[in-house]
């Protein structure tokens, strides 16, 4: 037995849904899918769900996330319904979900509210580096102590709970009986996914965007080492240092293209850019351009010239940390891996 | 009598025939009969080279007449008549001889005796055209006159139409007011314009011609004579009401003052009206009409307004006319008791109910006064019903239902649709309401016949479950504050006009046309054309494109002023005939009149109104009945050449 909600639609909408409702279920959108198969479809049934408003269904359900938005669902769509971008809009919905403090949901409707953490932070940043006079080397420490601090504290506060929630809503309250050998042995499709995304390869004529996506992964993962782990501001070492520019470069030169096929709004992927989407790659460029002038203000000797620049880097960093990674469009990078880990648990 | 010159065309309709006849064989065994001038084998008789040849060949050999043997003839039999009328012959001297679907389709596994069967059918056709006369058709005066029956949009539209080409229009509507269903609606789908202003504009476009006479409150009691010359009798009720003492204040006290309270049929009886009444403020003719099974005769409307006249008395009209156009119209289908909860449960009510509803309602909206937010539409009921007989779908109902819930959803806040439906038919344009429903958060919720949803009440709440088959089956339940029931059209349930015109029903009820595709208009029975819904459901546009299409078939009829009629027809012979009166059970068309001719009773045909069917041959027993061009000697001698 369930029961409509046509509530729910509204609250889709604020998470970036456009016109899922025109759906009138002719099923083209799962037809030209070539990731959906028999026995998982979608997105069709995933736009049903969200039109009937059927929000448990929704919760459990992995689906949105084995979507890797390649578009051809919104193309296809007789009814300019943009299953697509339903699915897009549900992921963010589950990431809102997902997140036990709510505020995941809070930034992702109000671009408002957004702004406002992104101004406070900058406060906070700035508050900080008067208070230590401006002075180069207490910032630059203070920075690598903020990152291991950061990562070590969002993972284990906001993250780790938060995908606990998601396997509680899609295994434990359906009540999928998954037995703990199978937990073990599945383990390995989780980082398969985390570190290939290799599913998004199953998308039509997506292997460049795969592949960028991939080094983009694999160079921001680089960098995030290279500067907590190897401490690379502050190494002397010419291995870590060229790691370092290397890394970086990837990093803002891969999301010069992402940022402008957001902006150029063409690919149906990116027609409906919400302001997270924006955030994330335009955050992610600046993480890696930033770094690359720190570091290369610092080995030319004018950093102590230009702190500003410091500043500017240590507010990107803050930003990234405390708003995007936890509750921003950063986490999709674990729910997407643990939806295809949780998937084969459900097999 | 002179011995007569016969061409006979064997056709191999490419191979469909001569696979299995011996085309060749036949034409061998027919070239010997002694009226046989030419006989010849062709590849397809009906191409234009052939047709060619053929008036080429009766030209020049003075034939008095051509076989072909080929298809059947329902197919073909017009074209060659049409051969023999450009080879200056009489069309009625051509014979057709079915040797494809009577012969090589029926017989494909037997060539011998398939060939046998055609040479058998083709002599057949021989000895009829042996006997068949050259005949002429009948020719009577037919008056330029067509009554219309019925004032709803296709009525008016027909009858305005007809007035147009010059036409006398007499339009008889058997209610006090124009406008027919049409009236009750103010918001029309896929046009801005109200059903109220439709009717005022064909009101006084139907006032601006001086050859259209409107009678309302009146209906045809009695319906003689054939087409072009259609007497009827019709009754008129009066108005009771003064139209020249009429002044509009006095006649709005005096509805005020009628103490009579009876349920609103207009209204679906959602409320009353008084036995002194008007449906809506500006309805046509701007008189308001005396009920009178309802009046008590108290006489307090006679107290407040002189125009009451309780002395008008019913007048019996004698209407001559040559064609009689018919758009009577549908009824509403009344669910059985209980079916989804109809007078069994409180908020149930059916879709004519709800559309007055939004109509006369404002700000925000009622039932039993309850506010409603919650609406659960119910499709289909009593249309492609699987238990019932009535089978058809009623086509507009889909675009109505969603029309009403759009203009609901703007017209009243907080209004949630649902729509259980079992597949949409929103076709052609309506598809954009559909869309536009769908947009602005309808729900649509589907079955298939075998899993209907279903009302329950739980004390004050009414539910209505489905097992949605767009959400993989799944039990989906809604609380409604409102369930409307989709409810189609069904033919009038008072058939007196149609019994009276003996106008055949389809086997969905409806009013039945010649043929669908090709003669949709026009009935078996002749002169009498059919519009509107009370053919079978059709939305506004459709009963207007109809209405013009028969108002431009009865004009058709009668526009030279005289007719012309088939010359095969029964006929009587006068020495024979004893009138018993059983040519006159047996025919379907009452073409048959009893009549006294030198001192003796006998049967006459009406040549304008019999079809030539040959019920009424078998019946008679002194064997008086003759069939023109199927007599007993042509028969007789067919019969003579296939066995």
């Amino acid at each position: 037995m369930a029961k409509i909600n046509p509530a729910f639609g509204k609250e889709l909408n604020k998470y970036g849904a456009v016109n899922f409702n025109a759906c009138y279920n002719c099923g083209n959108c799962t037809a030209v899918c070539s990731l959906s198969t028999e026995d998982d479809s979608f997105p069709r049934e995933m736009v049903r769900l969200s039109a009937l408003g059927l929000e448990d269904d929704i919760k459990a359900s992995l689906k949105p996330w084995e979507c890797y938005y390649c578009g051809e669902c919104s193309t296809h769509c007789p009814q300019e319904a943009n299953p697509g971008e339903l699915m897009m809009s549900l992921r963010r919905y589950l990431t809102g979900k997902y997140d036990w403090t709510g505020l995941s949901g809070l930034l992702y409707k109000s671009l408002p509210v957004s702004l406002a953490a992104f101004i406070l932070t900058f406060v906070g940043v700035l508050a900080f580096v008067m208070s230590v006079g401006f002075e180069l080397e207490k910032m630059v420490h203070f920075g690598h102590m903020f990152e291991m601090i950061a990562i070590g504290t969002v993972g284990l506060v906001i993250l780790l709970p938060n995908v606990a929630r998601m396997w509680y809503f899609t295994i434990l309250k359906p009540k999928v009986n998954v037995s703990f050998t199978k937990y073990v042995k599945s383990m390995g499709e989780l980082f398969i996914h985390m570190f290939t995304q290799k599913r998004a390869l199953g998308c039509d004529d997506n292997q460049f965007r795969w592949f960028e996506h991939f080094i983009l992964v694999i160079g921001y993962l680089s960098l995030l080492f290279t500067t907590v782990a190897l401490d690379w501001f502050s190494s002397q070492n010419m291995f870590v240092i060229i790691l370092g520019y290397v890394m970086s470069a990837i990093v803002f030169v891969v999301t010069v293209d992402f940022v402008s096929s957001r902006m150029k709004k063409q690919k149906e992927v990116s027609k409906h850019s919400q302001p997270s989407d924006i955030f994330f790659v335009v955050w992610l460029f600046l993480m890696g351009l930033t770094a690359f002038l720190v570091r290369l203000f610092i080995d030319i000797n004018i950093l102590e010239a230009n702190k500003w620049l410091y500043v500017f880097h240590l507010t990107v960093l803050v930003q990234w940390a405390l708003i995007i990674v936890p509750f921003g469009k950063w986490t999709h990078f674990l729910y997407r891996s643990f939806a295809m880990y949780f998937a084969k648990l459900k097999e | 009598m002179k011995k007569k010159k016969i061409g006979v065309y064997i056709c191999h309709c490419g191979g469909n025939i001569s696979d299995y006849v011996d085309v060749e064989k036949v034409r061998q065994s027919v070239e010997g009969e002694d009226i046989v001038f030419i006989a010849k084998t062709t590849m397809f008789a009906c191409s234009d080279t052939n047709q060619r040849d053929m008036v080429d060949d009766i030209k020049a050999n003075n034939l008095d007449g051509v076989i072909v043997a080929s298809c059947s003839p329902k197919l073909h039999q017009l074209t060659f008549r049409n051969v023999s009328i450009r080879a200056d012959l009489n069309k009625y001297t051509y014979v057709h001889a079915n040797i494809r679907e009577q012969a090589s389709w029926a017989h494909s596994d037997n060539k011998m005796g398939a060939t046998e069967k055609a040479i058998h059918l083709v002599k057949a056709a021989i000895a009829k055209a042996r006997y068949a006369d050259a005949l002429e058709t009948n020719k009577i005066k037919a008056k330029k006159a067509v009554a219309v029956i019925g004032a709803g949009v296709a009525g008016m539209k027909a009858a305005i139409s007809l007035a147009e080409k010059n036409t006398e229009v007499i339009l008889i509507e058997k209610e006090p007011f124009v406008g027919g269903r049409v009236a009750q609606w103010d918001s029309l789908s896929t046009t801005t314009e109200t059903g109220k202003n439709m009717v005022k504009r064909l009101y006084s476009e139907l006032t601006k011609h001086d050859n259209i006479t409107i009678l309302t409150n009146s209906e045809v009691i009695e319906n003689k004579g054939s087409v072009g010359n259609i007497s009827l009798k019709v009754k008129r009720t009066p108005r009771f009401i003064k139209a020249s003492a009429c002044h509009p204040d006095d006649l709005k006290r005096a509805i005020e003052v009628c103490p009579v309270e009876v349920p609103d049929e207009f209204n679906f009886r959602l409320s009353n009206r008084k036995a002194i009444y008007k449906n809506y403020p500006s309805e046509y003719p701007q008189i308001p009409v005396i009920d009178v099974k309802n009046c008590t005769r108290c006489g307090e409307c006679e107290k407040v307004c002189k125009a009451v006249d309780f002395t008008e008395k019913e007048e019996i009209l004698d209407v001559e006319v040559g064609s009689v156009l018919m758009a009577t119209g549908f009824d509403s289908y009344t669910p059985e008791y209980g079916e989804f909860g109809y007078a069994t449960s409180d908020n149930v009510i059916t879709l004519p109910q709800f559309k007055r509803m939004i109509d006369t309602q404002f700000d925000k909206l009622t039932y039993n006064g309850k506010q409603i937010k919650n609406i659960a539409y119910i499709y289909c009921v009593g249309s492609r019903q699987t238990d019932g007989e009535n089978t058809y779908c009623s086509r507009n109902c889909c675009t109505s239902t969603i029309h009403a819930a759009v203009t609901a959803k703007q017209k009243f806040a907080d209004i949630n649709n649902y729509h259980f439906n079992r597949g949409l038919r929103t076709y052609g344009k309506q598809e954009i309401l559909y869309a536009d429903s769908l947009r602005s958060g309808d729900i649509y919720l589907q079955s298939y016949e075998d899993g209907l949803p279903t009302v329950i009440t739980e004390g004050k709440k009414t539910i209505v479950k489905i097992n949605d088959i767009l959400t993989n089956g799944r039990e989906i339940e809604v609380e409604a504050d409102l369930v409307v029931l989709v409810t189609g059209m069904v033919p009038r349930a008072d058939n007196t006009i149609g019994s009276l015109f003996k106008i055949p029903k389809g086997r969905d009820k409806f009013y039945n046309e010649v043929h669908m595709k090709l003669r949709p208009v026009e009935t078996v029975i002749d002169g009498i054309t059919i519009a509107g819904a009370c053919q079978g459901p059709k939305n506004i546009a459709e009963s207007v494109n109809s209405a013009l299409s028969a108002a431009t078939k009865s004009y058709s009829i009668l526009s030279k002023g005289e007719l012309e009629t088939d010359p095969l027809v029964a006929t009587i012979d006068p020495e024979k005939c004893t009138w018993c009166g059983a040519c006159e059970a047996a025919c379907p068309f009452d073409a048959i009149l009893k009549v006294e001719k030198d001192g003796k009773t006998i049967a006459e045909i009406n040549n304008t109104v019999c079809k030539g069917c040959g019920m009424c041959a078998p019946v008679c027993d002194p064997d008086a009945v003759n069939l023109i061009a199927c007599s007993s000697k042509e028969i007789m001698s067919m019969i003579d050449a296939l066995v």
